[in-house]
């Protein structure tokens, strides 16, 4: 089968998935006595009613972007860091300290780029750490990456409850940080900021660091095949630390963005459900650049909807985890027919090349 | 002191129960990533099966459909769609996540009061709960805690002396010889997942409908996970998985009364996160590790 028409194949399937999964998470409404498919219109009218509101899409996708490719890059290597919430928060917590001592006193684009490094960094170490414990003492990335993100939300809640609350004390919430310490906007009219670049500008990197570099391929193949890569004097427990490393970096520093670019302060349970979002995202776009590009955009245009769909109508919110959900479930079940199909169609093939002999 | 250990029991017991569902079918070589979204939805039928028939028994029978329906979907991807079992249970915990919270929204609409059931009664057990101290912090548990005592010792029995048993444990360790015996893999890995999500939906409405008396999105907030952990760090053994399952209830309950007595600068979110802690630390230090040679992996039979 050529290159291109399993592209294709891949992306119908994956289109079936998704109007799956949006029509079975809609049919749900007539039990709350809602009309789906007028809410299907509104949903789909309200993403695109005004600039504003498309610019938000690109908004909600930025951070989605990163985590999706903070899942991905550690996917292709074997290893599951499902922790990308934890170094998100750890991101967000180091830039808006860095902001918050920082600001005002030294050049706005330093203070910037100050924050840039540390949530990234901030993010990265973390994700080492995971990978050490993986490396050195074989403890299961998966488990560990998964309770690291309850003990940071923890950690999050002690901080802006004593060092980091704001001085009014009245919320769980960090003071606001400077307007010249934001990432500027960069579309009039809109919130679109610079970090929404810098997300697709890191998609780009992630694609050309995967595909086109010695690194990349490292990385890949101890996904292949650990033992492989050995042989080949690839150090699978290095290269384990190094890739969770990028993986927490990206997570880091979707939390510098959310802090510097979109809330301006860190306010607790920021962004719950980025990290997971991210996992599906990476999924739906198969942990592929590219694909997170465009599966993280249609997200936040859902999440954009999905928010507006919840203020002017009855229908709850939270249909957008039930869609998110069900696209899931079917994008991975989508893979095991596509698989069937293939299998079934090489058989034939075999069956008559045999007959032809 | 005698209370806070009472409370630790009561807290390990859904911890226990999961633990050993998970023990179970990862002996047969499935790891139940979906457990996390077995609890949640446990506890969500099971405190609307509760609410609506004012019954517990009834409540804990809807946690327990609530628990198999998650791990059939579970299942059925996993074991014969080949799925990757970390990918899938990921998805499943996110589509119940979704689910529990759409439809508590469309059953109850948005309550200004939170709604309430009477949470399990303790039940004194006769003679036994006068013993001092002991009888306090053993005797005076609810019916749940008592049977999940029994079933340790059970499953402990039905893993290492029946020929269940031994056929649990070759389907996790050499399923093609499960298989030349004529014993269909799928089919024992399908029901020993099922068996984990029917324990889990139990433990999952011990929560809501056993302690609280009501339901909230966060209800689990991990608690699923750390019944996986406590499977893996009681070496996939049931009675060591109740040791394991005691130190975190304890964890757990030190952390509900360091938090009830408020704080200032002391840390006290430290006390919540402690489970988490203790799950990282102990994963990091133990090292003998007895796990199923085919943990995680799918049957694929040779034609």
């Amino acid at each position: 089968m050529t290159r291109k028409t399993r592209a294709a194949e891949a992306f119908l399937s994956t289109f079936l998935a998704i109007t799956a999964g949006l029509l079975l998470s809609f049919a749900f409404l007539p039990f709350m006595g809602i009309h789906p498919l007028s809410s299907l219109g509104l949903l789909f009218s309200s993403m695109f009613s005004d600039r504003y509101t498309i610019g938000t899409i690109f908004v909600k996708a930025a951070p989605l972007i990163l985590t999706a490719l903070s899942f991905a890059i550690a996917y292709r290597s074997n290893l599951f860091n499902i922790g990308a919430q934890g170094q998100f928060y750890i991101g967000a917590i180091c830039a808006v300290s860095v902001t918050l001592g920082l600001q005002n006193r030294i050049p706005a684009f330093l203070v910037i780029l100050l924050a840039g490094l540390a949530g990234s960094l901030g993010g990265g170490a973390v994700g080492a750490l995971i990978g050490l414990l993986k490396a050195k003492y074989h403890a299961n990335e998966f488990l560990v990456s998964m309770m690291s993100t309850y003990v940071i939300a923890e950690l999050m809640d002690y901080l802006l409850r004593t060092f980091l609350r704001e001085k009014a004390k009245d919320y769980l919430q960090t003071d606001s940080i400077d307007p010249s310490a934001w990432l500027p906007v960069i579309v009039g009219k809109t919130s679109v900021h610079l970090g929404v670049v810098l997300a697709v500008a890191a998609a780009l990197l992630v694609w050309v660091l995967l595909f086109k570099t010695q690194a990349g391929f490292r990385i890949r193949a101890v996904g292949l095949n650990a033992e492989a890569a050995r042989m080949c004097g690839i150090r699978p427990e290095t290269q384990c630390i190094l890739t969770l490393f990028i993986s927490g970096l990206l997570a880091g520093f979707a939390g510098f963005i959310e802090v510097n670019g979109m809330q301006h302060m860190l306010i607790t349970g920021l962004d719950a459900d980025v990290g997971s979002y991210g996992i599906g995202i990476a999924i739906l776009g198969s942990a592929n650049p590219i694909g997170i590009l465009f599966a993280s955009v249609l997200f936040g245009a859902l999440k954009t909807g999905g928010t507006t769909l919840g203020q002017v109508s009855n229908v709850p919110a939270s249909i957008i985890d039930l869609m998110e959900g069900f696209v899931m479930i079917f994008v991975l079940i989508s893979y095991f027919v596509r698989h069937k199909i293939s299998l079934s169609k090489t058989k034939r093939l075999l069956g008559k090349a045999v007959k032809h002999d | 002191m005698i209370k806070l250990l009472a409370n630790a029991l009561f807290m390990s017991t859904p911890l226990i129960l999961g633990a050993c569902g998970e023990v179970v079918a990862e002996r047969t070589g499935m790891m139940v990533t979906a457990v996390e979204g077995i609890f949640l939805f446990g506890a969500w039928g099971g405190f609307v099966g509760a609410y609506f028939t004012k019954s517990l028994l009834l409540g804990f029978l809807a946690a327990i459909a609530c628990g198999v329906l998650v791990a059939l979907l579970y299942a059925v991807t996993t074991i014969h769609m080949q799925q990757n079992q970390v990918v899938m249970g990921t998805a499943v915990n996110i589509l119940m996540t979704g689910i529990c919270e759409f439809f508590y929204r469309v059953i109850f609409g948005t309550p200004l009061e939170p709604l309430t059931v009477k949470p399990l009664p303790v039940l004194p057990v006769p003679l036994l709960a006068d013993i001092p101290v002991l009888g306090t912090i053993l005797f005076r548990q609810n019916l749940i805690t008592y049977l999940t005592w029994i079933l340790v010792p059970a499953v402990l029995f039905l893993l290492y002396k029946t020929s269940l048993g031994l056929t649990l444990r070759s389907t996790g360790e050499n399923p093609e010889a499960v298989d030349v015996a004529g014993i269909r893999v799928n089919r024992v890995r399908l029901l020993a997942v099922l068996f984990a999500g029917i324990l889990g939906g139990i433990a999952g409405a011990y929560y809501s409908i056993g302690d609280i008396g009501m339901y909230t999105t966060s209800i689990i907030s991990g608690r699923g996970w750390i019944a996986f952990a406590i499977c893996f760090l009681g070496n996939w053994n049931p009675l060591l998985a109740l040791g394991a399952g005691v130190v975190f209830g304890t964890s757990d309950a030190v952390g509900v009364y360091v938090k009830s007595l408020g704080s200032g600068f002391f840390p006290s979110e430290l006390f919540t996160a402690l489970p988490y802690i203790l799950t990282i630390l102990l994963t990091v230090v133990r090292r003998r590790f007895n796990a199923p040679a085919k943990l995680g992996t799918a049957y694929v039979k040779e034609h």
